[in-house]
């Protein structure tokens, strides 16, 4: 199936809005997408160790309530992954493939995706969210925190940018 | 009348995280509607050619913020039971920088690699397994690495806003953001269009269609610009609309010590014994009110209570420039809300941390007395509505 063109960005950046808005009206809260690995891993971390996991600084708090996994956020991201499958398949768009540039070898490429996704994951425990739960979500509520993460995030990519160029073009 | 009836509140936590299928589902298919299941398309940000990245997200940020403080303006949501981010300024600083590096490293944050492998890229899978695993090392080291958990806890502001920073009404603020981006955008269009050409642009990068860009861009900027003008106080005369504050966060800002609070207790003192909320002045006439106002600085905060909440229009005759506020619910909310312990069954970790500070709250204020209370904490200082205003002030506002 050829691929549709995408949205023009002003048109998706709308819809994102109103969803965003409605999720604070509806839910008292933004979305988010790295709660879902970390309640995840706080579960798993509650299973093999639970009086280590309730004392932990990132993740106690999620342990100490029982049940990491029965989270608004957790069953957003589930539903997430659903929206962006039958979006790219209504899209024409679903592919099992790598994205990458000529120049770069596939496991190159992944081993960059793992690496940078590490860094990710890691940032975003410190941080206390990623580009969704804090950028996104804070940015609309002009939260202080959010704005300095959001400058950094592109501060950061720009820095890196022409070191890694070798993967895209 | 204008009861704050957002956030909902429902009967079970149950409701609540029904509606995250929906929300989550939109929240995936507008990302992938906008092209971030494709890391190649979102890098094109850092290289300059597709600014899409930068379109997207603040399109998103001024919908939901033009949306948020507009209802909060005309008292359809109560933004204290809103979350808002806490400030950690460290944890921040470098999470950030770290994310952005991550980002360019794999092409893809951690929700857009969601999106990614939705749509079957084996780099947003790996992206994922990545993030679950630097999460994973974090929580490991934060408590045995040296100084990692002081970057994780030292800096913090708590809750705090870029309007509450530079001290400038939350709608005037959001209007400037909007400008700004509007501006931002414009130039982005142009950054796009330079770069394009200078570099032949890849075949996932869409036709420049810039007619159909801006005329939309227009469109949602003369919008949101309608939007916000038209709750940003307008200085004709009248009375004054006035935005909602609520109980606990009042009870936040008398414990804070607010330096430019004032608290009037409009009820009508048929009982002079009244109990009044800590700091509030007596204000049971126009003139007693007028006269107590007249001793506020010009950015001071303003906060009208009667018994139930029910007036939420300042007087015309009472001086402007001043951030009135309304207290939500009036004196029967200050006593049901902050004098209240609640119960801590059934919450989770984040609503927890709501309950338990109220619970510190209603100790601070009940358990110790409002007398004690005062004590603790006195309020900014305030001309007692009567007997005690010293100075006479040439033509009072």
């Amino acid at each position: 199936m050829q691929a549709k063109p995408y949205w023009n960005p002003y048109l998706a950046g709308t819809l994102l809005g109103l969803t965003l808005l409605a999720t604070f009206l509806v839910a008292g809260q933004g979305l988010g997408a790295s709660s879902l690995p970390k309640r995840t891993f706080a579960a798993a971390a509650a299973e093999v160790s639970p009086e280590w996991a309730a004392n932990n600084t990132a993740i106690g708090a999620y342990v100490q309530d029982g049940e990491p996994l029965r989270n608004w956020m957790v069953i957003e991201v589930i539903a997430m992954f659903v929206g962006g499958f039958i979006g790219a398949l209504s899209g024409g768009r679903f592919n099992v493939t790598v994205e990458k540039g000529p120049r770069i070898s596939t496991r190159g490429r992944l081993l960059y995706a793992l690496a940078g996704g590490t860094l990710m994951g890691w940032a975003a425990a410190l941080a206390r969210g990623c580009t969704s739960g804090q950028a996104l979500s804070g940015g609309a509520t002009l939260a202080l925190g959010s704005w300095i993460f959001m400058m950094m995030v592109f501060a950061g990519g720009y820095a890196l940018a022409y070191a890694v160029r070798r993967q895209w073009t | 009348m204008s009861e704050a009836i957002f956030p909902i509140v429902y009967q079970s936590e149950e409701f609540r995280l029904l509606t995250a299928i929906v929300l989550g589902f939109l929240f995936g298919f507008s990302l992938e509607r906008a092209g971030f299941g494709n890391a190649r398309k979102l890098v094109g940000q850092f290289y300059l050619q597709d600014m899409t990245v930068f379109k997207v997200m603040f399109t998103g940020i001024l919908v939901a913020m033009a949306g948020l403080y507009s209802l909060a303006t005309f008292g359809l949501v109560d933004l204290s039971m809103i979350w808002i981010n806490p400030t950690f300024v460290w944890a921040q600083v470098v999470g950030g920088f770290v994310l952005g590096a991550g980002f360019i490293m794999s092409g893809l944050c951690p929700g857009t690699s969601v999106v990614s492998a939705a749509s079957g890229r084996w780099d947003g899978v790996v992206t994922f397994l990545g993030v679950f695993l630097g999460i994973a090392l974090f929580a490991l080291t934060v408590d045995w690495l040296p100084g990692l958990s002081a970057l994780y806890t030292d800096g913090s502001l708590g809750i705090i806003t870029l309007p509450d920073l530079l001290k400038v009404p939350a709608p005037l603020f959001a209007l400037i953001v909007v400008v700004i981006a509007v501006v931002a955008f414009v130039g982005a269009e142009k950054v796009e269009r330079a770069f394009q050409q200078r570099r032949h642009p890849t075949e996932l990068t869409p036709k420049p269609r810039p007619r159909i860009k801006f005329a939309l861009g227009g469109i949602f900027a003369l919008a949101s610009l309608v939007a916000m003008t038209g709750t940003t106080p307008r200085p004709n005369p009248g009375p004054k609309p006035m935005t909602v504050i609520a109980p606990m966060t009042l009870a936040e800002a008398i414990i804070a010590r607010h330096p430019d609070l004032v608290i009037l207790d409009i009820r009508t003192a048929s009982d002079p014994e009244l109990p009044l909320i800590p700091g509030a002045a007596r204000a049971d006439s126009d003139s007693s009110a007028i006269r107590a106002l007249s001793h506020a600085g010009p950015y001071s905060t303003v906060v009208v209570y009667d018994e139930e909440g029910t007036m939420t229009e300042a007087p015309e005759s009472w001086p402007r420039g001043l951030d009135y506020r309304y207290l939500r619910g009036g004196f029967a909310a200050w006593e049901s809300e902050v004098l209240t312990a609640i119960e801590m069954e059934g919450y989770d970790s984040e609503r927890r941390a709501f309950v338990q500070r109220q619970n510190q709250i209603a100790a601070y204020f009940s358990g110790a007395g409002v007398d004690a209370a005062v004590a603790a904490a006195p309020p900014p200082p305030l001309p007692t509505g009567g007997a005690k205003a010293k100075k006479k002030k040439a033509g009072g506002c």
